[in-house]
């Protein structure tokens, strides 16, 4: 893995994140300091096998069941804005 | 002794038999944290009415829990009905969940109080409780040095007698490494022994919840409790749970073996944490047991590899962020631009990097160079470690490369990641681990013990760490402050 020049601006479009000067002026040398010392990784020899958890038992699914759930109240209790039962967002489209 | 130098087996012993009052433990905690908390600084949110109103309830019960009275602190990424919780970071700022944790359930149940959520590094991103939204959090042994993290107002909490024991999340070390810090003992149990259902996702494949506590007896205790299989969280083991806390003294000693690091495997960790290793090995020698040097070649990329797998894990997790369904929202004119100023403004720059470097490990071009290989790696390290079992029982490890370092002293990330060298390679291969006090250095600071052990091994983990703990001697000045607030100077 070679060090490379990383498009931070790509990046966070695709985190859905704004950067701060600061963290314009911090992060790339950061990021491509932190990508050239994982790329260390390339160094270890790995088979083909791939671990993506520690437990080897298959994950089980719930029953097709009905179970208590939070009430409705509750859950809207916590939304930032609402109207009626509905969580209101601002506008998808502004027509700009 | 006072009631907040009690250990937390002590008083429940004391609740149960009627000669304490749950309500008086729970005044007492109450005071020193109104004492010592506005230096320390451990805890973001305080639950007092509530705790003492549960307290009177355990009072007037007839049948009491296995933790009746017993006054624990809780991580603020494990969600607390009716009681706020940030994960330390403004996005959660205002977020009061509508149930609990199965932990925290689990705790209730067994008459256990809830004094309170404890200060952590934002989203559990950080080994040293700076990275918190709100503050610092200050180590009780030394005010001017950090107590660890990301669990880091959990370890002061219990090293400060503040409470009796803590839960902690460990995603990378972050129960262990505080503990080191703190001098208390803290346990990242096996991947699947307790639930996680209600703790604030950040690495779904690494994160464990664990207890921190100022002896190995009640960090046993506390597992018992928090232990067991849990439907709503579908990586949680159908396994029984033992009373971890019975029988810690029998020890069948003549065939327990050892694994310690190579000499080699010690370069760059501070010369005092070398030598408290080395006495450590001396003790072991010296009770009959045998010892076996071993090395771990992987462990040289453990950190890379849990820095491809982690924040990948976390750019997932935290993009449920987004300011429509609860949180932090910011204004804006249009959706879009609702969920990116919501998250630029919610999320701290240790987030907001971790998020970016994941975001780069899943990106089409680069996810097999990294995402791919890390997982390849992640095998390797994990049947390193795994097989290490097969001639020993335990591998031995400092906790951390050296004793609590100062606020400010480490600005670059790779060097504040490297804090979790030794803690790391168990979350990646799932299996349990402990840190246990194991002396101080010549500064007073407190040093850590490390303790890995098989898959669910639990078990023979706490009485190895028992048998440790009684020898080792440290019991005799385990709180780093005594309870009039004052630090003590033994040893």
């Amino acid at each position: 893995m070679l060090s490379m020049k990383i498009d931070l601006e790509h990046l966070s479009r695709l985190a859905n994140l704004e950067l701060t000067e600061d963290e314009k002026r911090l992060l790339p040398g950061q990021m491509e300091k932190i990508i050239d010392w994982v790329g260390k990784l390339s160094s270890l020899k790995t088979g083909e096998e791939e671990k993506y958890s520690p437990v080897d038992f298959s994950l089980r699914l719930e029953a097709d069941q009905v179970g208590q759930s939070l009430a409705q109240s509750e859950v809207m209790a916590m939304a930032p804005e609402k109207e009626g039962d509905f969580l209101k967002v601002p506008k998808v489209l502004t027509g700009k | 002794m006072s009631i907040v130098g009690l250990g937390l087996a002590e008083a429940v012993g004391l609740v149960k038999k009627g000669q304490l009052k749950a309500e008086e433990i729970v005044g007492a905690h109450i005071r020193q944290i109104e004492l010592e908390d506005q230096k320390i600084k451990a805890f973001l949110t305080c639950s007092f009415d509530r705790a003492l109103a549960r307290a009177r309830e355990i009072d007037e019960k007839r049948e009491k829990g296995k933790l009746a009275g017993a006054v624990i602190a809780i991580k603020d990424n494990i969600i607390t009905k009716g009681i706020r919780t940030t994960c330390g970071s403004r996005i959660l700022d205002n977020f009061i969940p509508p149930y609990s944790a199965t932990v925290v359930e689990k705790l209730e149940a067994e008459d256990a109080i809830v004094i309170g959520k404890t200060n952590l590094d934002e989203f559990a991103m950080g080994s040293s409780t700076e990275n918190s939204a709100f503050f610092a959090t200050r180590n009780p042994w030394d005010l001017e040095r950090v107590p660890g993290g990301s669990s880091g107002g959990s370890a002061a909490a219990v090293a400060a007698l503040e409470a009796m024991a803590a839960l902690g999340s460990d995603t990378g070390g972050s129960v262990r490494q505080p503990a080191a810090f703190c001098g208390v003992v803290g346990l990242k149990p096996t991947y699947g022994r307790v639930s996680r259902y209600g703790l604030v996702a950040f690495a779904s494949s690494l994160d464990q919840i664990g207890p921190l506590t100022r002896s190995v007896e009640d960090c046993a205790l506390v597992t018992s409790v928090i232990a067991g299989f849990d439907p709503r969280d579908s990586t949680s083991a159908e396994l029984p749970v033992p009373d971890y806390s019975f029988g810690l003294n029998n020890n069948s000693r003549a065939e327990i073996k050892v694994g310690v690091l190579t000499e080699s495997s010690l370069r760059g960790v501070d010369p005092e944490v070398a030598e408290s290793y080395r006495r450590v090995q001396g003790l072991i020698s010296s009770l009959g047991l045998e010892l076996k040097a071993m090395s771990f070649p992987s462990w040289e990329v453990a950190l890379p590899c849990y820095y491809i797998i982690a924040p990948s894990e976390a750019s997932s997790n935290l993009a449920r962020y987004d300011g429509v369904r609860y949180g932090f929202r910011a204004e804006a004119e249009e959706l879009s631009q609702m969920y990116v100023k919501t998250r630029t403004l919610g999320f701290g720059s240790e987030v907001k990097r971790r998020i970016l470097l994941g975001t780069f490990a899943l990106s089409s071009g680069y996810y097999g160079a990294y995402y791919a290989k890390a997982a390849r790696a992640r095998q390797v390290i994990s049947r390193e470690l795994n097989s290490a079992f097969e001639q020993v029982d335990f591998v031995l490890t400092p906790t951390a490369p050296g004793p609590a370092f100062k606020l400010g002293e480490i600005q670059d990330p790779i060097t504040m990641y490297l804090q979790d060298y030794f803690t790391v390679a168990a979350n990646l291969a799932g299996i349990p681990g402990i840190s246990i006090p194991c002396g101080l250095a010549a500064s007073g600071l407190p040093l850590g013990l490390q303790v890995l052990a098989r898959p669910f091994a639990e078990n023979d983990l706490f009485k190895f760490a028992f048998l440790l703990e009684k020898n080792l001697n440290f019991k005799n000045n385990r709180y780093g402050i005594n309870t009039r607030g004052r630090r003590k100077n033994e040893n």
